[in-house]
């Protein structure tokens, strides 16, 4: 039975969001390849979504509050109150305990929940190189957007030298590079921007073919993707959504084979 | 409080690390700084104090589902639902907020920015954080059934209407798509 209409539309949002079980999206592409009133439905979607991607504040944390956390952390009871109004500490104390219980329970269901989370010590590994790439300072140790820049850096400090193509005109520009250690060995990091998330991609040489197969998984909320290519073998993190990332993966993936040799 | 050193560290490796997304929900929600700090201030100190208690994989979402509970506890919430019509058009609400002063304004390119912040900031909270969490915190759907705890049937219905109240008041400006 062929989709109308009236089911497909509905439907829509959760297909650009990637969040469509993957019959019912192909039923869903079926019905956008013969019905022109839907694929308008659809641009428009998507003009809404970038209209709201490309404008929406993503409002940074301000350096007092950040500092006043962090500095609180050893002793959360005396959090100084934000001036010039009172601490809204006080006030909810009494409120604290019945929100315990919601807490929990919530917490509970993500454990459920996340069974994909199941993560491995080079995942755990990765999402700590990511989070601490993201501390002022560190995300970069050569910063260019030109390859041509990036690439001739990591010469004489890798035993490899990495591709670094730029991914600009699809949306993921090149923002530098650094050197990082992963699993007991020196790797390339590249950084790439995607609107206000960054996009860490770690890579290193292995051997084999690779199987062409790509690995996502999650942790933490961030997500990771992974994949080998011959000779190769890559690891992306980021806290942009698993959609995107597996973009990000599949540019990578159309690119020539390149040789891990020639380090210096 | 009772948490060890241990924990400790833990949670400045877990947790803090979220401190944009935190208040990045709270700024939303509140809508003004300084409300926003306040919220995000109380969500840590309730994160670090239950953090004993938190096993999942996905602190990010267990930090925002504290960071809204905190704001719906806060007298912000209170004060922002009281000023919301009890009955009526939402969207008639909407354009009418995200408005600008004449017509021809509207037109004006730089203008799509502040329309589209100020129609979001006029949502309906359910509506404004589903449409946060997903588009500037990027969350999967069933990250934001977390963060709500809403079933994901939920969140798609709320993002759905989200959108369908922002086109409107995005269109009636002649800014929309």
């Amino acid at each position: 039975m062929s989709m109308t209409c009236h089911d497909a539309v509905p439907l829509l949002d959760a297909f650009l969001d990637g969040e469509l079980e993957p019959a019912r999206a192909a039923e869903l592409e079926r019905h956008l390849g013969g019905c022109e009133v839907c694929r308008a439905a659809r641009r428009r979607s998507e003009r809404l979504s970038a209209a709201v991607r490309g404008n929406a504040v993503r409002h940074a944390a301000p350096d007092a509050l950040r500092l006043r956390l962090a500095g609180a952390l050893h002793a959360p009871a005396a959090l100084p109150p934000i001036a010039p109004r009172p601490a809204p500490v006080h006030r909810l104390l009494p409120l604290a305990a019945s929100f315990v219980l919601g807490i929990l329970v919530t917490s509970g269901a993500a454990v459920y929940v996340d069974r994909a989370d199941r993560a491995d010590e080079t995942a755990r590994e990765l999402v700590a190189s990511h989070v601490r790439s993201l501390m002022p300072g560190h995300l970069l140790d050569v910063q260019s957007t030109d390859s041509h820049t990036v690439k001739p850096w990591f010469a004489g400090k890798l035993d490899f030298s990495p591709p670094v193509p730029d991914f600009a005109a699809e949306g993921f520009p090149l923002l530098g590079g650094r050197l990082d250690y992963v699993g007991g060995r020196s790797v390339a990091a590249l950084a790439y921007g995607r609107r206000q998330h960054v996009v860490n991609l770690y890579l290193w040489p292995a051997p084999g073919t690779g199987d062409g197969s790509t690995r996502a998984a999650a942790m933490n909320g961030y997500n990771l993707v992974t994949w080998r290519a011959p000779g190769w073998r890559y690891q992306a993190v980021s806290d942009l959504n698993a959609a995107e990332l597996r973009q990000f993966a599949e540019l990578w993936r159309k690119l020539p084979p390149q040789e891990p040799t020639a380090g210096r | 409080v009772a948490v060890n050193g241990g924990d400790d560290r833990r949670f400045a490796a877990e947790i803090l690390p979220h401190l944009d997304a935190a208040y990045n929900l709270a700024r939303w929600l509140a809508r003004n700084d300084a409300d926003a700090q306040d919220v995000v201030q109380d969500a840590y100190l309730r994160a670090f104090r239950f953090f004993g208690g938190f096993e999942g994989r996905n602190a990010r979402a267990w930090l925002l589902s504290i960071v809204r509970n905190a704001f719906y506890s806060s007298l912000a919430a209170r004060e922002q639902h009281e000023s919301l019509p009890e009955d009526g058009d939402v969207a008639a609400e909407i354009a009418e907020l995200a408005g600008p002063e004449s017509p021809e304004t509207l037109l004006i390119r730089g203008d799509e920015r502040r329309l589209v912040n100020e129609a979001i900031a006029a949502l309906p909270p359910e509506f404004r954080e589903a449409l946060v969490l997903r588009e500037l915190e990027e969350l999967s759907y069933r990250e934001i059934a977390e963060v709500t705890g809403v079933p994901i049937g939920t969140v798609m219905s709320r993002l759905s209407r989200a959108r369908a109240l922002l086109r409107r008041a995005l269109r009636a400006h002649g800014a929309g798509p």
